[in-house]
């Protein structure tokens, strides 16, 4: 059987999405892999990096942009740059260090020379070589046409015809400004990012993060049996649902309801909770922040985030972690997570501290969380290969709207922007991202 | 005990420690453990210089004795999807290097290399990693108090740190 071309794969996914179904085929597929590359990540915003990971003049981290190798710097005059870590000259990668301080990025090629805001600086033999100086911006290192920052989250996007960020981000900056919003001193970065491997589709995970509650009490039970958590079996009855259009999916959690009425603020503690500026903070978001604060969401493509009460048990102080974590696609069946526990500016050392380690133990590489969450999305892509699935149009489920017998109608009192539900059921989270997709490799795909 | 009986000592510890672990026997390997253990994983990256490699404060895990605990038992539930079914290992600890001993303690640097093949994967991956030890001597022998567990890997290709290094 020979493959598919690309558009029917994505008519095939059309018509899928009119049943509430998914092709296998998405979760492991070399063509729309390629073309995801292309269509999302070299079009859309991407994150790249936290502000506070390059706080100095000089500061630098190597991040990535889909497939894209990019130096995010902060240069001597304190602006953030966004540029392709390859020389300008043969191509060679200028840097190869995770993070550092420079004045200067040298090719260890040739020794072209860049100023650490990409000027083109220097070369050696200057006058037998080149006769003299090159233009320092024509020869400079290729800079990602667009970079702006939201709550201290740096995104780039290497298309020039890129929207701004907030419009991109759109009912998404609302939220975040009511998640990192909560303090006037905002959040930094604990240590630095975690890297590890998966053998997943990068959609698999971020189709997760939409919130996937369903997942939680089953997959998960093992830390209810150890006491590690506690009550997931409510994941889905006490779930609350923000669908924010342009493919940013949220779902949070109403503790007030699911814990005790004085479980406020996500289970913050009284002291944080008093330290918090609210005053900025409109109906819907203070309502949301105090009741039903967001537990999990992706930012299209590919940024989510937690943020939960956790435990290394449950007869030991809790601390309400925040990891934001990106799912950097290397394959079709290959991604990376990229794992940033934040920690609040106005916390002590001592809480953050604690507060880290806590994150780490229920999501990072060793996580009792996350840990099985990597199993479990492997062998999807190994179906996602399957000819035989293909062969016979077997499709993913995500019909839960239709079937369910909970009320899912979006909340008729929601003020705040978007669809709202009082629900964690239904998938509408996962339908919404994955429409979006496909409306991105379409529209991106004509240009 | 002289340098060759310490020698053997600690050579017979780490055999057996692997031993355990690659057969699972997690409440055999548990009572190996101080009560005051620190086992932590730091944060490693790809800088410059080598001095800047590890990430002050930032670690995979960094571990007590009470939260070993919890892994075994999680582990044990048969409901942890990424030991379930439990990954075949083979743990290989070499490079043993005996720092010192000073009041009934030992410090130890050494190599290990663990082939683990999960569930029914089709393969497996391959953890390697220098682990700075300090070993307590005990009326019941030799006792682990604290593991620093050096990661060659930025970062790592097996998919979850699900089993003990």
């Amino acid at each position: 059987m020979a493959p598919l071309p690309l558009n029917a794969l994505l008519d095939q996914v059309e018509e899928s999405l009119k049943s509430d179904l998914i092709p296998v085929c998405i979760f492991n597929d070399e063509e729309i892999f390629r073309a995801e590359i292309e269509r999302i990540f070299t079009r859309n915003w991407v994150f790249v990096a936290h502000e506070s990971e390059i706080p100095g003049k000089g500061d630098f981290v190597l991040r990535r942009i889909g497939l894209e190798s990019v130096i995010v710097s902060r240069d001597t005059d304190g602006n953030i740059n966004v540029m392709s870590n390859h020389c300008r000259h043969r191509g060679t990668e200028v840097c190869q260090a995770d993070r550092g301080n420079a004045a200067h990025f040298t090719c260890p090629y040739h020794g072209w020379t860049y100023r650490n805001n990409g000027d083109w600086a220097g070369a050696p033999h200057l006058k037998e070589a080149y006769g003299g100086k090159l233009d320092n911006k024509q020869w400079g290192l290729l800079h990602a046409p667009h970079v702006d920052s939201h709550q201290g989250l740096i995104f780039a996007s290497l298309d020039r015809d890129a929207p701004p960020l907030k419009q991109y981000l759109g009912n998404a900056a609302w939220m975040l400004d009511a998640m990192i919003g909560l303090h006037p001193a905002g959040m930094r970065v604990a240590g630095a990012p975690e890297r590890y491997r998966v053998r997943a589709n990068w959609k698999t995970a971020a189709e997760n993060f939409t919130g996937d509650v369903y997942h939680v009490d089953y997959l998960h039970r093992s830390n209810e049996q150890v006491q590690t958590a506690v009550g997931l079996q409510g994941s889905c009855e006490f779930g609350r649902s923000y669908e924010m259009g342009n493919g940013h999916n949220f779902v949070g959690h109403e503790w007030v309801k699911a814990i005790h009425p004085g479980y406020v603020f996500a289970g913050y503690p009284q002291s944080y909770i008093e330290q918090f500026e609210l005053s900025g903070l409109d109906e819907a978001q203070l309502l949301m922040m105090r009741d039903k604060p967001p537990t999990v969401g992706t930012i299209f493509p590919n940024l989510s985030f937690i943020r939960v009460a956790s435990f290394t048990k449950i007869d030991e102080p809790p601390a309400v972690m925040t990891s934001f974590r990106q799912w950097q696609p290397i394959g079709p069946a290959e991604l990376e997570v990229w794992n940033w526990q934040l920690v609040w500016n106005f916390m002590s050392e001592a809480d953050a501290e604690a507060v880290y380690k806590i994150g780490q133990f229920n999501f990072g590489s060793a996580g009792v969380f996350e840990q099985d969450d990597t199993v479990a999305w492997e062998s999807i892509a190994k179906v996602g290969a399957s000819r035989w699935w293909r062969r016979e149009g077997k499709h993913f489920n995500f019909q839960q709207g239709h079937r369910s017998a909970v009320d899912q109608s979006p909340d008729p009192h929601w003020t705040g922007p978007g669809i709202h539900r009082t629900t964690g059921y239904g998938e509408h989270r996962q339908l919404a991202f994955y429409r979006h997709w496909l409306k991105v490799m379409r529209e991106n795909g004509k240009r | 005990m002289d340098a060759v009986q310490l020698r053997e000592t600690v050579t017979q510890f780490f055999a057996f420690e692997a031993m355990l672990l690659d057969e699972g026997r997690f409440d055999d390997w548990y009572s190996l453990l101080d009560d005051a253990l620190v086992y932590e994983a730091p944060l490693r990256l790809a800088t410059n210089k080598r001095a800047d490699e590890m990430v002050a404060g930032a670690y995979r895990f960094a571990d007590d004795k009470k939260i070993i605990r919890t892994r075994i038992d999680r582990i044990q539930t048969g409901n942890a999807s990424a030991e379930s079914p439990p990954s075949r290992t083979v743990r290989s600890v070499s490079s043993i290097y005996i720092l010192g001993e000073r009041d009934g303690v030992v410090a130890v640097s050494s190599t290990i290399i663990v082939y683990r093949q999960r569930a029914n994967d089709p393969s497996g991956d391959t953890i390697h990693a220098r682990r700075n030890d300090r070993l307590k001597f005990t009326p019941d022998g030799l006792r682990l108090c604290a593991r620093t567990v050096i990661l060659a890997e930025v970062s790592l290709s097996t998919p979850n740190l699900g089993i003990f290094l």
